[in-house]
């Protein structure tokens, strides 16, 4: 095993062990710092995977303004961080059984699959990534498009949030 | 190097985690930040892939989504601040996303 | 590309862009109407959607590929983009009075009915999977919001969240979808994946789960069983005016994702999607008409009949993978998707001109002694009931009668029956309502506002005269064909 594959199975461990304890968590506050511990297990994969920028990205958002913004909620809406009424729904046996169908299914599905047939090349250390993500996004030929309205949605959203969270009479 | 088939199990299994999350819990930030893990899982997938084919888009779209649950995530909170101010809990049974 | 192209790849999405710089002037313009002159953001809405269409419909045989293959300007989109600025214009004048008098008049109301319609009007024109989900969200969002406008009002606020809180799980079923279709194709636009099935390159196994999962998640979108769980309680609590909104636009929305991604990219699936999608019509009208028999609420009601509705137009999908039906298939699925809206627009209006402050005047029986008291609108709800029953000579029945046309040629004449015998179930709750309009004694109370009656009466009399003078509409529809 070479130390990159010992990585990976660490880092795995980690952000699915977090990813377990944000569903089962009592506590609300502790929900939300696993949910940061997986989301930071998530940035250390796609720092192995050659997107620095959106490993960067993925702590600066999902860290940094996702999971704080979470917090802030849970802080806002206190007496129930505590609180000792059941964890789960009623029909958390058909949940269960519901989403393992989904797990098993993806899996049967996907293990149809022959595997990837090409072997990623090495980075190219000459060619620039984050330069190429930005003149993907911005330049007529690529993404603007996607990324103008990406502006428009968060507008969108910016106005109704600030409706329903300012208007209240 | 690591196999992007293994990023592919890993993706499953985060994703059936949050999905498991939505559907079985009651309190309405849990089942969001379930669906923040979904989503999470769908972009560990996006990258795994445009590093295998070397395909710049899979990252872009990275981007798109986490501009989106950036949005998202302003309306759902404001909405559940709302609704708790209204009610003084968001331990919601109506939220059983199982029942009509 | 120069910049010569760019401007023509902007025209060619021209109603899109003035939607879109609409809503943006109409935020401002707002700040400087006064509170007690909402009336006017509402006309103002209302024009940019009539400027959208006129451009629309003076350019109905425009075709365009853009923006490298991300949208695709046909005569599906233009049929669909008439379709949802219509549906925005129509939800505006049901809009207007309903608001003032629940006390919920807001300008922002309108800039966000505009973009939840420049979202739908993207998903006509989406041919690329990135454009798919973005356009999902642009129109997904304001309509979250929109669900909870009449805060503190403790039902809307919880049909928001429930809307939300579905809405967002199936967004993510939707991204995960598009990424194990990445993961298999490499690629995610339509054209692209056609082009690697093709080539022989794509993982078949891959390809098939990321199908299911968009399936799965537009499934949420247009309610199909058993994804539908969310449609009553939201459709409830939701003011009625969204509700109808929601109801016609988002449904439309999600099947236009529906129709042009299956139809466009995965007809090489059809023999592994088409029993899923066999089973998954049958389940929908069975449960969407037996269920609605039980509802005594009228909002329930049409919510179950929203969707029992959704399993019609999907029927017209089932056999999307023979090539010498496709065309049928898209035709059809359009017809009903119009037929669909022009009726449930006649029936919100009747339900919106009879809702009372506090959600009171939604149970059947206060609809008894409505044709004494207000004969025109009786007479509107017998329509949009009898359309909705499938009866001739209305638009629904015509509907009907091409999806099942189409089921035939595509050879699922037992799928066919079903939709038959649900439809005959379905006359029950639907002149039920009939029944106590005509035959029971009540004081009804509603509302005479002028726009909200010619709303009503335009799309009734559009339902019955449409419905006899169908051939321009349907041969409008058979030209929207995918390529």
């Amino acid at each position: 095993m070479t130390p990159v594959q010992i990585l990976f199975i660490l880092v795995a461990a980690v952000t699915l062990g977090a990813a377990l304890m944000v569903v089962n968590a009592r506590n609300l506050v502790h929900a939300a710092l696993w949910l940061i511990v997986s989301f930071g297990g998530v940035a250390v994969f796609y720092a192995m995977l050659n997107a620095g920028f959106l490993a960067v990205a993925q702590v600066v958002i999902y860290i940094g303004a996702i999971a704080i913004l979470m917090i802030f909620a849970i802080m806002m809406t206190r007496n129930v961080a505590g609180d000792s009424s059941p964890r789960f729904n009623s029909s958390q046996i058909i949940g269960l059984v519901l989403a393992l169908a989904l797990f098993a299914g993806l899996v049967w599905m996907t293990l149809s699959w022959s595997g990837a047939t090409t072997t990623p090349m090495p980075l190219d250390s000459r060619a620039d990534p984050i330069s190429q993500l930005g003149s993907a996004l911005v330049s007529p030929d690529g993404y603007v498009l996607a990324f103008e309205l990406a502006s428009i949605l968060l507008l969108g959203a910016l106005v109704g949030a600030l409706m329903i969270a300012w208007d209240r009479k | 190097m690591v196999p992007v088939e293994y990023y592919l199990g890993l993706s499953i299994v985060l994703f059936s985690l949050g999905a498991l999350g939505v559907l079985i819990r009651r309190n309405a930030i849990i089942i969001f930040m379930s669906v923040e893990l979904m989503l999470n899982s769908a972009n560990l997938t996006f990258v795994a892939f445009a590093n295998q084919y070397q395909l710049i888009s899979g990252q872009i779209f990275v981007f798109f989504v986490m501009a989106v649950a950036a949005a998202e995530v302003a309306v759902g909170l404001a909405l559940i601040v709302a609704i708790f101010q209204t009610k003084q809990s968001i331990d919601v049974d109506q939220i059983n996303l199982l029942k009509g | 590309m120069n910049l010569s192209n760019a401007s023509a790849s902007l025209n060619a999405i021209l109603p899109l862009v003035v939607v879109i710089l609409w809503a943006c002037a109409l935020l401002l313009v707002d700040l400087f109407i006064t509170k007690e002159r909402k009336g006017l953001t509402a006309l103002l809405a209302a024009i940019g959607m009539l400027a959208s269409l006129i451009i629309t419909l003076a350019r109905l045989d425009l075709e365009a590929v853009v923006f490298n293959g991300m949208v695709t300007v046909d005569g599906f989109s233009n049929f669909l983009t008439v379709l949802f600025l219509g549906s925005g214009i129509v939800a505006v004048a049901l809009s207007y009075d309903y608001l003032k008098r629940m006390g919920l008049e807001k300008g922002e109301y309108y800039v966000l009915l505009l973009f939840t319609v420049s979202g739908m009007m993207l998903m006509a024109v989406a041919s690329d999977l990135i454009v798919v989900f973005l356009a999902l969200e642009l129109l997904s969002i304001p309509l979250y919001v929109l669900a909870g406008i009449a805060t503190p009002r403790l039902d809307s606020e919880e049909s928001s969240l429930k809307y939300f809180l579905l809405g967002s799980f199936s967004t993510g079923i939707v991204v995960y979808g598009i990424a194990l279709v990445f993961g298999a194709t490499g690629t995610t636009s339509l054209a692209g994946i056609v082009d690697a099935i093709t080539a022989g390159s794509a993982g078949m196994g891959l390809l098939v789960a990321g199908a299911a999962m968009l399936l799965i998640g537009l499934g949420f979108k247009v309610a199909l069983v058993p994804f539908h769980m969310w449609t009553p309680d939201v459709y409830q609590g939701a003011p009625s005016s969204v509700t109808a909104f929601m109801a016609i636009g988002a449904k439309a929305a999600g099947f236009a994702a529906i129709l042009r991604i299956f139809i466009q990219a995965f007809p090489a699936l059809s023999v592994d999607l088409t029993p899923v999608l066999w089973v998954l019509a049958a389940l929908t009208m069975i449960l969407g008409n037996v269920v609605a028999i039980a509802q005594r609420n009228i909002k329930r009601l049409l919510a179950y009949s929203s969707i029992a509705n959704a399993g019609y137009i999907l029927l017209a999908l089932v056999p999307y993978g023979q090539s010498d039906v496709a065309a049928d298939s898209v035709a059809s699925a359009l017809f009903y998707l119009l037929a669909y809206a022009f009726t449930s627009f006649t029936a919100w209006s009747v339900v919106i001109a009879l809702e009372q402050v506090e959600g009171k005047g939604l149970e059947l029986e206060d609809y008894a002694g409505l044709s004494r008291r207000y004969p025109i609108l009786a007479l509107t709800m017998t329509v949009a009931m009898l359309s909705f029953t499938g009866v001739p000579p209305t638009l629904g029945f015509l509907g009907k009668f091409y999806v099942f046309r189409t089921l035939l040629e595509g050879g699922f004449p037992g799928l066919a029956v079903i939709g038959v015998v649900t439809s005959l179930i379905s006359a029950y709750y639907y002149l039920r309502v009939v029944v106590y309009m005509y035959m029971r004694e009540g004081e009804p109370q509603a509302i005479r506002d002028p726009w909200l009656y010619i709303a009503a009466t335009a799309s009734a009399i559009c339902l019955v005269v449409l419905g006899i003078f169908s051939q321009p509409l349907f041969a409008w529809a058979s030209q929207a064909m995918l390529h």
